[in-house]
C-alpha cells in the first residue's frame, strides 16, 4: 500500500513508514543502552541523549540522497543512523579505538562520515551553521544538485553565527535547509528565558526566507517539511528554516541533574514520537506489538554484538596522535 | 625583471591561481565593487564575476565558517578579513572549524582556505594589534607574513595551493613597497627562511614589516663595523628552525624583532627554541627582543616612540649584544 503525505519529497510506501520506525526505535535503544553501560563504566563517556526528539533527525534525513550533506549538532544521532551509520561504528566512536571513523581522534557526535555525505560537527554550539552554509555554497558553485542540512538546537539560534549565516545563506541563495530542533531547552535555560519570542522560526523573516514550525514529534511531518524545504533548495530557490517542536525526555548530559517540571517531561512523554507513530503503523495493520518486539529484539542483538566486537578492537597507537594535524608530519612545522 | 608593489604583486597572486583553478574564490568585505581597500582584489570581479568574487555582509565569523564548509566540500576560497583585530570575531571558526577539520576527519577531509588579513601598524587603538602569535599557537593552522612583493606573490599562491588552512599576514606598511617580481606564476615554499643579510656577529630574527627595519639596520651597524645576519623565517609556521640555529651557531648572537607585543609574542618562542638546540652552547650574550612593550598601539604620533619598535632600537639591542661581557 502506498500512501501520500505531506508536501514534498517522493511518496511514502509502507516500507519506508515501518523503516522510519526501526531508525528511531535504534536510536532510542541505543541511547539507552549507551547510557547505563557509561553508568557502568564501560564506555569512557556518555552521550547527550536525543530520547524524545528521534522524529527529527530521522524525518529530516530519510528522504535525502547520495549527493546531499548534513551537519549534525551534538544530539542528532538520527542523523548518523539514518544516513546508514552503524551502532558498531558509533561504539568504536565513543570508545575511541583503532577501528572508529577518525581512529580516536573524536567521539561519536563529532563524527563525519564523509563517504555517506555527513560533515562532522564542532563543539561549539552553532558554530557549524556557517560551514554548513558554506558546504552548500560549494555544491552550488560545483553544479552538484546536492543539498546540505544544518542541524542546531533552539540554543543555537541566539548565537550570531546562526544569524550572520541565515543572512549569508539567503543573500548567496544557498541550498541549504536550517533544521531547528527547538526542545526547549538551553542545556538547562528554557527557551523562553533566552529568547522572546515565541517561535523560532519567525527569525527566517528577517532573512527574506521562509520560516515554518514543524510538529517534530511527527516524524512523517518533519519528512514532508524537509522534503519541501530541499526540493526548493535543489531548485535553486534558496534556503529555508524549519523549526521542529520537539522536546527531549532526559537531562542535557547524563551528569546534569533534571531540573524540570516532572509534568512537564510527562505531558510530552504522551506526545512519544515512537509511540505516535507506532500507533499509526498498529491501527493500520501495517506493525503490530509481536511485530514491534521482533524489531527491538533484533536492534538488542545487533547492539549486544557491537559491543562486543568494539571492545575487541585495538586501540590506535599513541604516535597516531601527529598523523592529520597537518598534511606534513607535526615535526616539519619546525617548532 | 618588472616591479610591482606589494599589494600589486598579491592580486596578480589571486588572478593567476584564480585562472588556473576554478576551484579557487575570494569573498570578503568590500573586496569585489570596490576591489578591496587596499587594491589587492581590484579587476578580479571584472575578470571572474560576481560568483568567485564575492562582497560579503559585515559577518566575520559567518564568512570564515563559510569558507571552511567550502573547503572542505572541494573549494580553495580566499577570504579577507579587512584588518587584524577583526579577525577577533572570526576565533571560533579559524580555531575551531578550520584548524581541527583535518584532524577530526583524519584526514578524510581537510579545509584547504586561506584566510588573508593585514596588520595595519599604526592605526587606531582597535586597528593596529598584530595578533600572530595566537594562531601559531592553534595546531592545525599555518601562518604565513610576506615582507617584499616578490614573497607576496610566491608565498601566497603556495597558501592558496596548501592543503591546510593558512593565515596570511599582509602589512599596511609594505602595500606600497615595489620590488621585482616574475610574471609567471611561481611559489615561494612555506617553512623556508631567506637572508636578506649575512654577517657573522649577531643574528637578527624579523619578520613582515620588522624585516625592512632590521635591513636598514644592519646597513647601519656595518658602518660601525658589526656584522649583522638579518633572517626572515617568511612563514611562522612552519617555521625554518634550522636555519636560525645554524645562524646562531655561527654569530653567537640573538635579536628577535617584531612589532607586536614581547610578552607571549612569537619572538619568546623563537628563543626558546634557541636555548633549546645546539646553539646555547654558542651563545656570547642573552637573548634580546625588540618589540612593543606591552601596550596598546596609541593614536597619537607623540606616544608612538616607546610602543612602536624602530630602527634606533634594533641597533640599540645589537649593540647591547656586542658589549655584553
Amino acid at each position: 500500500m502506498d500512501r501520500k503525505d505531506g508536501i514534498g519529497g517522493r511518496e511514502l510506501t509502507t516500507k519506508d513508514l515501518v523503516e522510519m520506525y526501526r531508525l528511531m526505535l535504534q536510536s532510542r535503544c541505543f541511547t539507552e543502552q549507551v547510557l547505563v553501560w557509561y553508568e557502568e563504566g564501560r564506555l569512557p563517556q556518555g552521550l547527550h541523549p536525543s530520547v524524545g526528539q528521534e522524529a527529527v533527525g530521522v524525518g529530516a534525513c530519510y528522504g535525502l540522497g547520495p549527493d546531499d550533506w548534513v551537519i549534525p549538532s551534538l544530539r542528532t544521532a538520527e542523523a548518523f543512523w539514518t544516513r546508514g551509520v552503524t551502532m558498531l561504528e558509533q561504539l568504536n566512536a565513543m570508545l575511541g579505538n583503532a577501528a572508529s571513523v577518525s581512529r580516536g581522534k573524536e567521539t561519536s557526535h563529532h563524527a563525519g562520515y564523509p563517504e555517506r555525505g555527513i560533515l562532522a560537527g564542532t563543539g561549539i554550539v552553532g558554530g557549524s551553521i556557517p560551514v554548513a552554509v558554506g558546504g552548500a555554497l560549494a555544491l552550488k558553485m560545483r553544479g552538484s544538485e546536492g543539498v546540505m542540512v544544518s542541524f542546531f538546537g533552539d540554543g543555537a539560534s541566539n548565537r550570531g553565527d546562526f544569524h550572520e549565516a541565515l543572512n549569508l545563506a539567503a543573500v548567496l541563495e544557498a541550498p541549504v535547509v536550517f533544521v531547528c530542533e527547538n526542545n526547549l531547552y538551553a542545556q538547562t535555560v528554557p527557551a523562553a528565558v533566552g529568547m522572546a519570542i515565541e517561535d523560532i522560526a519567525d527569525r527566517a523573516m528577517g532573512y527574506g526566507m521562509p520560516g515554518r514550525v514543524v510538529d517534530g514529534q511527527d516524524v512523517v511531518a518533519v519528512y514532508a517539511a524537509t522534503q519541501g524545504a530541499v526540493g526548493r533548495a535543489r531548485r535553486g530557490e534558496g534556503p529555508t528554516l524549519l523549526e521542529c517542536k520537539t522536546y527531549r525526555f532526559l537531562p542535557h548530559y547524563p551528569i546534569f541533574e533534571e531540573k524540570r517540571p516532572a509534568e512537564e517531561i510527562e505531558r510530552w512523554r504522551e506526545r512519544d514520537p515512537i509511540e505516535m507513530l507506532g500507533r499509526r503503523l498498529e491501527e493500520e495493520g501495517l506493525l503490530d506489538e509481536q511485530g514491534k518486539l521482533e524489531m527491538e529484539e533484533a536492534i538488542e542483538a545487533e547492539l549486544q554484538e557491537a559491543i562486543g566486537e568494539a571492545e575487541g578492537m585495538p586501540m590506535p597507537d599513541p604516535q597516531e596522535v601527529f598523523e592529520n594535524v597537518y598534511r606534513e608530519p607535526v615535526e616539519a612545522m619546525g617548532l | 625583471m618588472r616591479t610591482l608593489r606589494y599589494n600589486q604583486a598579491l592580486c596578480e597572486a589571486l588572478r593567476q591561481e584564480m585562472d588556473r583553478d576554478e576551484r579557487v574564490f575570494v569573498l570578503g568585505e568590500d573586496i569585489a565593487r570596490h576591489g578591496g581597500v587596499y587594491r589587492v582584489t581590484e579587476g578580479l570581479l571584472e575578470r571572474f564575476g560576481p560568483e568567485r568574487v564575492i562582497d560579503t555582509p559585515i559577518s566575520e565569523s559567518g564568512i570564515v565558517g563559510l569558507a571552511v564548509g567550502a573547503a572542505l566540500l572541494g573549494m580553495r576560497p580566499v577570504v579577507e578579513i579587512q584588518f587584524m583585530d577583526l579577525i577577533t570575531i572570526a576565533m571560533d571558526q579559524i580555531v575551531n572549524s578550520a584548524a581541527k577539520a583535518r584532524f577530526v576527519h583524519d584526514g578524510a577531509l581537510h579545509a584547504p582556505l586561506v584566510v588573508r588579513t593585514m596588520n595595519l601598524g599604526k592605526g587606531t587603538v582597535y586597528s593596529s594589534q598584530e595578533l600572530e602569535a595566537w594562531f601559531t599557537h592553534v595546531p592545525g593552522l599555518k601562518v604565513v607574513m610576506p615582507s617584499d612583493p616578490y614573497d607576496a606573490k610566491g608565498l601566497l599562491i603556495s597558501a592558496i595551493r596548501d592543503p591546510d588552512p593558512v593565515i596570511f599576514i599582509e602589512h599596511k606598511a609594505l602595500y606600497r613597497i615595489e620590488g621585482e617580481v616574475e610574471e609567471e606564476a611561481y611559489t615561494v615554499p612555506l617553512g623556508q627562511a631567506k637572508l636578506p643579510r649575512e654577517g657573522d656577529d649577531v643574528t637578527v630574527v624579523a619578520w613582515s614589516s620588522m624585516v625592512g627595519v632590521a635591513e636598514a639596520a644592519a646597513d647601519s651597524l656595518a658602518d660601525e663595523g658589526i656584522g649583522v645576519e638579518v633572517i626572515d623565517p617568511r612563514t611562522l609556521v612552519p617555521f625554518d628552525r634550522e636555519r636560525v640555529v645554524a645562524s646562531v651557531c655561527k654569530t653567537g648572537r640573538l635579536v628577535i624583532v617584531h612589532q607586536a607585543v614581547r610578552r607571549g609574542g612569537f619572538g619568546a618562542e623563537v628563543a626558546a627554541a634557541v636555548t633549546e638546540s645546539e646553539a646555547f652552547g654558542y651563545l656570547m650574550a642573552p637573548i634580546r627582543r625588540v618589540a612593543n612593550p606591552g601596550v596598546p598601539v596609541p593614536k597619537s604620533g607623540a606616544l608612538h616612540p616607546p610602543a612602536l619598535p624602530g630602527e634606533a632600537d634594533v641597533i640599540g639591542a645589537v649593540r647591547d649584544v656586542m658589549a655584553y661581557g
